[in-house]
């Protein structure tokens, strides 16, 4: 493309159509211009457009067109052809900058982006003047120019902040320090000069403290790296005039927004951040400087006021006090009693208190002051920042502090006394202050774990929060209540629990109150009390503790969920759980209407899930339902498929995808309740659980299989009679999970529980296949898991089948295959096989191989029986895994290893682990040297020789104590 | 990775990643910062004014009120043949070159008198011109490199070499001094001394009875011929001052002690064969009494050499375990210098790169302490070298050992680390975070090690990195979150696709061969 008037002409009509808000036209018009931009001069056209069109709106157009063309074609890919000639990038270079600095604002910003991303890719080597000619423009007194080429320096800069230490970017900084830093220097002190000799006016004063935040933004990133030298020189410069701007003020500079941060705060908030910079890393050099910036801050905090608009500004300089009192040095500059007073007075408790804005998000905003609160979503809350300085100023002064603030918090109460309804505030902020004042250590699951011991949390307890909790009206002072349970909550593990007891029924009582925070902090203590832990692991408060309160508990949890706001309550649900579980069997006299409450919510719910945590408890307590109830009446299974079976068909002809992996769960653990034969409507089920559509998603995986092992183990003899024309679909099932390595332990745990209860002969056609499709696996593409499963199945068919239909049908596959699979896979690899239920299959398993298996003793394999017995003595001896207790009561979900957006295990629908060998085989070591001894009777002499001539010694010894053990010696 | 990068890859330890090797002491090219303060000076200026007394070719009368002549005067003097008017001369050119401030070198050089001075250096008929000439030279020699330079050019090396064994022994002196501010320009001019044969000459003048001025100049001048690197001094040079400096090092004089000291620390700043060289002699029981001095301009170059032996291999690092280096090192992790406590933290990181069989002597000397002090108090230049100090320690120990770090209170400076405004010590926290967990996983403690980062606020610092510009912290502090924060677990199926109705169940045989 020529740079023609013509082509101007074209393009100016093309960049025009782009803005049609009809696509017929726009699209067709964007598509041009991506089609030319490869040609050259194309960017030359669009800069001369920006700078000369008659028409403004082209000007902007072209200037963000020029912009994302760079963006989109600048940078040079190895291996892949420059987008962009030569000559043009160098034209593109000379001219932008000036172009840039006379452009107005609006397009001067879409100039400035284009030369950052150019300079990341060319500075400084492929643009060695850049520097020099925006240096230059410091002397133009022009400050639009001059904060343009500020702005564009603080994007080319700005990486040094978090960019790694290299030879290549201290070179890169070294130059623009040399340039750069000392006409900065310079314009730092002339734009300060300004300011005082245009102290009155106001838009003059604008202009120039934008430029002044920009300049202590540029310190900033050049000072990041290390101290360069300029600066340490120039300290006194930089650090007086940083110190003296921190202490100005200017009506013209203030503004009226309540929200939105102005200049003044901006450029002080970055000082702060500045000072806080040079107090960490450079410590040493600026220990002179440091003494006068944190009386300014503080001072400037004490003049600062509440409003939203100062909270950056406020938080900063707080986290700039809070990190330098906790540094030995500096102790000194706190430590005076007037000092830390003052500090205490005017800094920390102004910024505690409880201003409008929360007001109005506890009230209408309460899941999201309820995060903020709970869960500690309040980093950069003014709160926050003075919570961190009373920890910071703990850590020296923790004696005087405290009693300095204990005096405030006297007076905050007294305050209150005086006249609750007004005062109120007083008292919220007295808790906040204490909390802040006690807690050094903190986590979700178990509150404060590190208490301030000069604070008497107890005694404060039961004077001061006890009386609020037990006042006869729950929806007076609802603020003071959620402080009052919130401080039970944190404080359970430091209040003895003689007083948690008295608090209990206060907490019930709450969960009727109106507010929906109060109510939900109360579901959330009691939940949490509950899974605190006593002597010996077990809950420290016990059902017998709770039986004076059950009903009103029960009643309580379930009319909160009716409360407006809190229909889908997370905190309620898995409160309703943890009462369940710590309740038992005393919850039974209620069932009935639980059960009812509980379908109705799932129904309701079943509409629309949106609550993932809500519904999860939900299914929880269902399950915790269903197993305290049968586990006294197994009966009563019949009434609760009676009351759940039609929600859960509804759940599954609307395919409610959230629900589905949890109806399998609750259904698996209704159908083990079953002691005898399956009941037909279970059977009336089973063709459509082996439907592949719900196999296709991930979720329903384990529940499902779960369901169909439970299936297995209950039905197999009615789905041989009933249902044999299935089996094919249901060892499809297991084909379609062994060619996934991700679920193929779930394949093994079908096949598996296929082996062990299907009656031989309806699987006897489809056996060979089974191996095959296996080794088909082991052959393409084991893994360690796979390998691991695969072990598991071997030895649990070789103990169901005998050890010589396991040689005859491997054989019977591939000649030697029996060997090979011994040689190449048992003996190598079964040390690897995990979990006692596993291992102990295995040693059965093996230990039929070895002593029932004639060919293992005059054929060829012969030559592996010493290896594959010495294989079997390693698994026995290796340290055994620590088997997990059963801590189900305390289960989280966040702690559910399972846990994932496509399926959530139900940890009281837990599957009691399945021993198949245990009635066989009691101990497995002198199973093996019982099996030995019979063998070696049927054959004298040949196992002894053996053992003699080829175990090695340490494998020796072990067999010899479980023969020992096992009281019987070899012939 | 650390400006050591390059250098990582030479020094690999085999079967250790790359956060744990020994950290050698590199030049880096590109500095920001000031040149050090600690640093021992490079070339000195002769400005003391005592001598002028003693200069016995001083006329009478004139002592009293010195004349100052122009440049130009000095200039034809120092040319003309008049003996007197040179020394007069020569003598106000020294002058000029000694007063304190702005010493006119350049100007002096630009007379050109240069080689005529160098010639006056071969008066031994006139040891007053020789001595001045040679104070002169030392002064003009000690400028910047270019001024070295005009020294060289104008032939002094061999004059001074050959005036080592002047007769008079402030003579001798004055060009030992000269000698030192040229081998302390770089390896050039100090190689090209040496190829001189500067060294038996200069090693000759310490006897018990030099005095003690003498020796300090001597002891300085034998510093700067083991200085500087790329190259490295000569071998058979560096073994023949061997033996001297362990000499001087016995004295008693605490600034022969403070060169010799940085000497030493110079030959060991080295690849480790030149380490291996200097451990033989079995110096380091000295060194390390000396890095326990009171004095701290012992303890700087002390602490150095032997920082740097512990650069080198296992061997060598354990001679300066044996040595007693971990004994000395608690005292200097709190000394009250930063700069002293972060040598003396990047010496701990070493010995922490090593097996864990001196890991375990750095918990049973006490080191751990004094390092989780450090850790949360200390200066952010030695903060940043402890913090390497348990990266290394987390890599190269074992699982009892990390055990007993984390006891020591090792994690909560550390996590509080994590708001450093340095993105490459907040990597390193991170990995080594990632290895505590990986420790807590053997021991089937992961879940009391979770609980532990956020009683500590970690968790919470951890989460804020997952914004964090640099893309390596974000990544690694989202690692551990999904990891040991999260329980979520995504799996990916690759699903098969079933025919109508059920899945249908059908093999074909291939053969098979494990």
């Amino acid at each position: 493309m020529e740079l023609s008037d013509a082509n101007l002409q074209t393009l100016t009509e093309y960049l025009k159509k782009t803005l049609d808000p009809d696509p017929a036209i726009r699209r067709p018009a964007e598509k041009f211009l991506e089609s030319v931009e490869g040609s050259q001069n194309y960017p030359l056209l669009l800069l001369t457009l920006l700078e000369k069109s008659q028409e403004n709106v082209i000007k902007v157009c072209a200037s963000v067109t020029f912009k994302n063309y760079i963006k989109r074609n600048w940078r040079i890919v190895e291996d892949e052809p420059n987008k962009i000639c030569e000559s043009d990038r160098i034209a593109i270079k000379a001219n932008i900058v000036p172009l840039m600095l006379s452009s107005p604002e609006q397009i001067q910003k879409q100039l400035s982006d284009a030369i950052s991303i150019i300079g990341r890719e060319d500075f400084p080597q492929k643009w060695p003047d850049l520097l020099t000619e925006m240096v230059n423009r410091f002397q133009s007194g022009d400050f639009h120019v001059i904060n343009g080429v500020l702005r564009t320096a603080h994007s080319l800069f700005k990486r040094y902040r978090h960019e790694f230490k290299s030879n290549e970017l201290w070179t890169e900084i070294k130059l623009v320090l040399d340039a750069f830093a000392l006409p900065l220097t310079n314009l730092f002190k002339a734009t300060i000069e300004l300011c005082s000799t245009h102290a009155n006016d106001a838009s003059a004063l604008k202009v120039l403290f934008s430029s002044l935040i920009l300049i202590a933004k540029l310190f900033y990133s050049l000072n990041f790296q290390d101290l360069p030298e300029f600066f340490e020189d120039n300290m006194e410069t930089w650090m007086t005039n940083f110190h003296s701007l921190l202490t100005l003020d200017n009506k013209l500079l203030q503004t009226d927004d309540e929200e939105e941060a102005g200049l003044l705060e901006l450029l002080k908030s970055q000082i702060c951040d500045n000072a806080a910079l040079y107090a960490q890393k450079y410590d040493e050099e600026f220990q002179p400087y440091l003494p006068r910036f944190v009386t300014a801050i503080w001072n400037l905090l004490v003049t600062t006021g509440q409003e939203v608009k100062y909270d950056l500004l406020v938080s900063n300089a707080i986290q700039f006090l809070a990190s330098v009192c906790e540094r030995p040095h500096y102790k000194h500059l706190f430590e005076d009693q007037n000092t830390l007073t003052s500090i205490c007075e005017k800094v920390i408790v102004p910024n505690m208190e409880f201003r409008a804005a929360d007001e109005e998000a506890f009230e209408d905003n309460s899941e999201e002051y309820i995060r903020r609160d709970l869960e500690g979503s309040d980093i950069d809350t003014r709160r926050r920042a003075a919570c961190d300085l009373v920890r910071g100023l703990c850590k020296f002064f923790e004696g005087p502090v405290t009693g300095i603030f204990s005096g405030y918090v006297n007076s905050m109460l007294q305050e209150y006394a005086k006249n609750p309804s007004v005062n109120w505030k007083h008292k919220d902020a007295a808790i906040y202050l204490v909390t802040s004042l006690a807690s050094k250590a903190q986590t979700q699951k178990h509150g404060i774990t590190q208490a301030n011991e000069l604070v008497n949390l107890t005694e404060f307890f039961v004077n001061h929060i006890q009386p609020d909790l037990k006042s006869a009206t729950v929806n007076e002072f609802p603020v003071l209540k959620a402080d009052g349970i919130k401080y039970i909550m944190i404080f359970r593990n430091q209040v003895p629990k003689e007083q948690l007891l008295v608090s209990i029924p206060l907490l019930i009582n709450h969960l009727q109150a109106e507010s929906i925070v109060v109510h939900t902090y109360a579901a959330h203590a009691l939940e949490r009390l509950f899974t605190m832990r006593g002597t010996n692991n077990a809950t420290l408060i016990t059902a017998a503790e709770m039986a004076p309160f059950v009903e009103v508990l029960l009643t309580n949890l379930f009319k909160a969920l009716t409360l407006p706001g809190s229909s889908e309550n997370e905190y309620i649900m898995k409160a309703i759980m943890r009462s369940f579980s710590l309740l038992q069997e005393s919850i039974i006299p209620y069932m009935p209407s639980v059960i009812t409450q509980l379908t109705q919510k799932l129904l309701a719910v079943s509409k629309n899930p949106s609550k993932p945590h809500f519904n999860h408890y939900m299914f929880e307590s269902i399950c915790l339902s269903i197993r305290i109830t049968c586990k006294a009446n197994p009966e009563a299974v019949g009434s609760f498929e009676e009351a759940l079976f039609l929600v859960f068909t509804e759940i599954l002809q609307n395919d409610v995808q959230e629900f589905i992996p949890y109806v399998f769960q609750v259904m698996s653990l209704l159908l083990e309740m079953h002691k005898n034969e399956i009941p037909s409507s279970y059977m009336a089920l089973f063709p459509h659980l082996l439907q592949p559509v719900l196999w296709e998603r991930t979720g329903n995986i384990p529940p499902l299989v779960r369901l169909l092992q439970a299936y297995l183990e209950r039905g197999a003899s009615t789905i041989a009679s009933a249902a044999a024309d299935k089996i094919p679909g249901l060892l499809g099932v297991f084909q379609k999970l062994i060619a996934s390595k991700a679920n193929d332990h779930q394949g093994f745990y079908l096949l598996n529980s296929i082996i062990e209860h299907m009656p031989p002969e309806s699987v006897d056609q489809y056996r060979k296949q089974i191996f095959i499709l296996l080794f088909q696996r082991l052959q393409n593409s084991k893994t360690t898991k796979f390998i691991k499963s695969f072990l598991v199945f071997v030895n649990l068919y070789c103990v169901r089948y005998g050890a010589l239909a396991l040689q005859e049908i491997f054989d019977s596959i591939q000649p030697k295959m029996f060997g090979m699979v011994l040689e190449k896979i048992i003996i190598p690899e079964i040390q690897k096989v995990s979990g006692q239920v596993e291992k102990k299959i295995c040693a059965v398993g093996i230990t039929k191989i070895l002593t029932e298996c004639p060919p293992m003793m005059d054929t060829e394999y012969t030559k592996l029986w010493i290896p594959l017995l010495q294989a079997l003595i390693g698994l026995f001896e290796l340290p055994e895994d620590d088997t997990i207790p059963d801590e189900e009561h305390f289960i989280d979900i966040e702690d559910t290893p399972g846990y994932q957006t496509a399926f959530s295990q139900l940890a009281f629908a837990g599957k009691k682990e399945h021993d198949p060998v245990g009635q066989m085989v009691n101990n497995p070591r002198i199973h093996l040297a019982q099996s030995l001894h019979k063998l070696s009777t049927a054959c004298p002499g040949r196992v002894l020789s053996m053992l003699s001539t080829s175990l090695n010694a340490e494998a020796l010894q072990y067999l010899q104590g479980y023969l020992q053990a096992a009281s019987v010696s070899l012939l | 990775v650390r400006k050591h990068s390059q250098h990582m890859k030479l020094f690999k330890n085999k079967g250790k990643d790359e956060t744990s090797l020994r950290r050698q002491r590199v030049e880096v090219s590109i500095e920001l910062r000031k040149a050090k303060k600690d640093e021992q000076i490079l070339k000195r200026r002769n400005i003391s004014i005592h001598v002028k007394e003693e200069n016995p070719t001083l006329g009478q009368g004139r002592s009293f009120e010195i004349i100052q002549p122009s440049l130009e005067e000095i200039m034809e003097a120092v040319n003309g043949d008049d003996t007197e008017l040179q020394l007069l001369a020569t003598q106000a050119a020294r002058r000029l070159l000694s007063r304190h401030r702005d010493p006119p070198i350049n100007q002096i050089i630009e007379l050109g008198i240069i080689p005529r001075m160098v010639e006056f250096l071969g008066r031994a008929d006139n040891a007053g011109l020789q001595f001045e000439a040679a104070w002169a030279l030392t002064n003009i020699a000690s400028g910047t490199s270019e001024h070295t330079r005009a020294v060289v050019e104008g032939g002094a090396i061999p004059a001074f070499i050959s005036l080592l064994s002047s007769p008079h022994m402030h003579i001798s002196e004055q060009s030992v001094w000269a000698l030192g501010n040229i081998a302390g320009d770089g390896p050039l001019f100090r190689d090209a001394l040496i190829a001189r044969d500067v060294i038996p000459p200069l090693l000759a003048l310490v006897s018990p009875a030099t005095p003690i001025g003498f020796l300090r100049n001597i002891t300085w001048t034998l510093s700067n011929l083991c200085r500087n690197k790329n190259p490295c001094p000569p071998l058979d040079a560096v073994k023949k001052i061997l033996p001297v400096l362990i000499f001087l090092l016995q004295h008693e004089d605490k600034e022969v002690i403070s060169d010799s000291c940085w000497a030493v620390s110079y030959l060991t700043d080295s690849c480790n064969d030149r380490i291996q060289v200097v451990v033989d002699t079995g110096i380091l029981p000295r060194l390390v009494e000396l890095m326990d001095s009171p004095d701290v301009n012992v303890v700087t170059p002390a602490l150095r050499a032997v920082g740097n032996v512990v650069t080198g291999t296992d061997q060598q690092t354990q001679e300066a375990i044996d040595a007693g280096v971990l004994t000395v090192l608690p005292r200097l992790l709190r000394h009250t210098k930063p700069v002293i406590q972060k040598e003396a933290a990047w010496t701990l990181s070493n010995i922490a790169a090593g097996p864990c069989q001196q890991i375990q002597q750095i918990i049973t000397c006490g080191l751990l302490p004094p390092l989780v002090e450090l850790l949360s108090k200390g200066d952010f230049k030695a903060q940043k070298e402890a913090v390497w100090v348990v990266a290394n320690f987390t890599t190269g120990g074992t699982v009892d050992q990390v055990v007993e770090l984390v006891r020591s209170g090792v994690l909560k400076p550390l996590l509080n680390l994590l708001l450093a405004k340095d993105s490459k010590t907040i990597l390193t926290i991170l990995e080594t975070i990632s290895k505590l967990f990986m420790a807590a996983e053997k021991l089937g403690e992961t879940e009391k090690l979770c609980l532990l980062v956020e009683e500590l606020d970690g968790l919470e610092k951890i989460e804020n990195l997952q914004n964090h510009e640099n893309d390596m912290v974000y990544r690694a502090a989202l690692d551990i979150i999904e990891k040991y924060f999260s329980g979520e677990e995504m799996t990916d199926l690759e699903p098969q696709t079933g025919q109508d109705g059920l899945y249908d169940f059908s093999v074909e045989k291939e053969d098979f061969n494990f």
